[in-house]
């Protein structure tokens, strides 16, 4: 499903336009930009695979801010029913960090030689698209080392990519049916690249800890 | 740095130090020039102002000319207040603005751009909006001259102002939703156009033509249009009242010596905006009539105008006579621009389809630059390369 087209492209990664105000595609999820044969300097067709590191809404125009519009009787979704024009005059945007390729059939998991061009398409990642790209791990490395698009475009979010990592393999475990095994794997993944950082290791671990996890603890402390 | 703010500054200084504000600092004579607006005789000062029109052609001040009398209006005075009406629950706003690049006498090929943001708003069960500008690149005889057979009378300075406002009804009319929801019809700015005043009766014409014909079609298409005039410094009832008071021929002030003189010529000062701060928020004034002279080419488009407390401002809106004479889109221009005014993100508030019109039709430096290069450009691979004078090339070049 088309949810984007990008604004601003680099070799590591892309900023996209969302095209629903308000919904950027999930955070550590995984998106994809179909590049056809030659449309970049590379004979064959590429699909992109890129990792959500931010999402934004902010002005269309960015000297203009926005401000307050609630009143007593009319806030959240209502003020874009009062306000129509707010449609028309916000954005929603996402940076995403390159992780892979697939091309001929083969999945890559590093920076392709192009970026994706300008103002082509974002799809999000089908789940039998998510399953294939993500059966190997090495992307993983990717997003630590990459300065990510998190710091690109005016006021880029500054969002932690220890938790971009984390949410990615949270995103990831649920498209892959809640796959514990694949969870395991990843863990032992980031336990072997965040070996010499102690603490941000547990930052990762504690955070991709499945919700089912913290069930018993949670009622034993209720009780 | 040319520009010496140091003696600047100190003048500034001077500036705040004498200025008066007259709706703060003179409130006693503010009270009596509303007391004179309540109690004036609307009939006598119709008659009055309508035989001081009869004798001479051009009157010293605008005037605002009282509405007949009707039961809705109050017995004496001009000071009566209408609340804002009820709204449709689904209705549209369409709000224009329009700016220009205008032609440069310097270059050897003359043109301008005119750009014309708007917004149509649509407010109800399905809200929408669409923000849009239409621009266009003018360099033919017919977009140069008023009259193009003749190349005479180019369009630049006032008249290329009136033209902004003729395309800026053009676009309405193109906007101007095809549905059966109330719609009014915003112009940001007054939709008299006195600046052709001092025009030739042919070239009033030939400008007045596109522009009432659009008039012309909004109201066949029962879509009541107004001109927005926020921080008015218009003086007409103000300047009504004098006349009132004046037992004489006006303008020969210095001579005068009746007991009304003070407040005569404090009214002088007072614009309408502070003899009207007296309205209730969301309330509007009665409606005048412009004495302004171009409106005797208007026919039956000939602007009324009223003024409208939209909360911590009183604004001038200017309607065509058809709708001034029509209850029904009289108040659905009020209780819109009320509705626009509740809705305005910014305070004292501003109606949101002229703001978003008006971020449409902005064109900055930068796109000015380009069109220059544009034209520069495409001139060259013609073979025709631009001339400029002297003084702009060395503008241009500032050379050391």
């Amino acid at each position: 499903m088309r949810i984007g087209e990008i604004i601003e492209t680099m070799s590591t990664g892309f900023v996209a336009e969302s095209f629903e105000l308000n919904r950027p595609p999930a955070l550590g999820s995984l998106v994809v930009a179909h590049v056809p044969a030659n449309a970049l300097p590379v004979p064959t067709a590429m699909e992109l695979y890129a990792v959500v590191t931010y999402g934004r809404t902010v002005g269309l125009d960015p000297s203009r801010r926005a401000v307050r519009r609630s009143t007593d009787n009319v806030f959240d979704q209502e003020i874009y029913q009062e306000h129509p024009e707010l449609q028309r005059t916000l954005r929603t945007e996402f940076g995403a960090s390159l992780v892979g390729f697939i091309t001929d059939g083969l999945i890559r998991q590093h920076l392709p030689s192009q970026p994706p061009p300008l103002h082509f398409s974002v799809q999000t990642a089908s789940v039998e698209g998510v399953r294939r790209f993500t059966d190997r791990l090495q992307y993983l490395r990717l997003l630590l080392p990459a300065q990510a698009t998190s710091g690109h475009g005016a006021g880029g979010s500054q969002v932690s990519l220890l938790q971009v990592l984390a949410a990615n393999v949270r995103q990831v475990y649920e498209q892959r049916g809640k796959d514990r095994a694949w969870l395991d794997t990843a863990a032992r993944e980031i336990a072997t690249l965040l070996k010499s950082d102690h603490e941000a290791l547990l930052t990762v671990l504690y955070a991709i800890e499945p919700v089912d996890s913290h069930a018993p603890s949670d009622a034993g402390e209720a009780a | 740095m040319p520009l010496k703010l140091g003696p600047i500054s100190e003048q500034v200084d001077d500036l705040a130090k004498t200025w008066v504000d007259l709706s703060l600092t003179q409130k006693d004579l503010l009270e009596q020039a509303q007391d004179c607006l309540r109690t004036v005789d609307r009939e006598a000062l119709r008659f009055k102002l309508q035989q001081h029109m009869r004798q001479q052609m051009r009157f010293p001040w605008l005037l605002a000319m009282p509405s007949y009398s009707s039961p809705a209006l109050p017995t004496k005075g001009l000071s009566g207040s209408f609340p804002a009406p009820s709204l449709p629950s689904d209705f549209c706003v369409v709000g224009t603005d329009a700016s220009c690049i205008a032609p440069d006498r310097h270059v050897s090929v003359r043109y301008y751009v005119l750009n014309v943001g708007y917004a149509l708003l649509t407010y109800g069960s399905q809200p929408d909006a669409v923000l849009e500008a239409s621009s266009h690149f003018c360099f033919r005889d017919e977009d140069l001259y008023v009259f193009p057979e003749e190349l005479e009378v180019p369009i630049e300075g006032a008249l290329l102002g009136a033209r902004m406002e003729v395309e800026s009804l053009r676009v309405l009319l193109e906007v101007v939703p095809d549905t059966s929801k109330p719609a009014v019809a915003l112009r940001d700015g007054p939709l008299t156009l006195w600046t052709l005043q001092n025009e030739s009766d042919e070239v009033q014409h030939a400008v007045l033509r596109d522009f009432l014909d659009a008039m012309a079609f909004l109201r066949q298409a029962g879509v009541p249009l107004a001109g927005y005039i926020s921080y008015t410094g218009s003086r007409d009832v103000a300047n009504s009242l004098r006349m009132w008071l004046c037992p004489g021929q006006p303008g020969e002030c210095a001579r005068c010596e009746t007991d009304n003189h003070d407040l005569c010529l404090a009214l002088a000062k007072i614009r309408d905006r502070d003899l009207f701060a007296f309205l209730p928020k969301g309330q509007r004034s009665e409606l005048f009539g412009s004495s302004s002279q171009i409106l005797e080419r208007y026919a039956e488009h000939r602007v009324d105008f009223f003024y409208l407390n939209i909360g911590q401002e009183i604004v001038r809106v200017e309607v065509p006579r058809w709708v001034a004479s029509n209850p029904d889109l009289l108040a659905l221009v009020h209780a819109v621009l009320c509705d626009q005014c509740r809705r305005s993100p910014g305070f004292p508030p501003y109606p949101p389809a002229l703001l978003e019109a008006h971020e449409q039709a902005v064109v900055t430096s930068s796109e000015r630059r380009l069109v220059d290069e544009m034209v520069e450009q495409a001139l060259g691979r013609h073979g025709q390369p631009i001339i400029r004078s002297g003084k702009d090339d060395s503008k241009r070049r500032r050379a050391l």
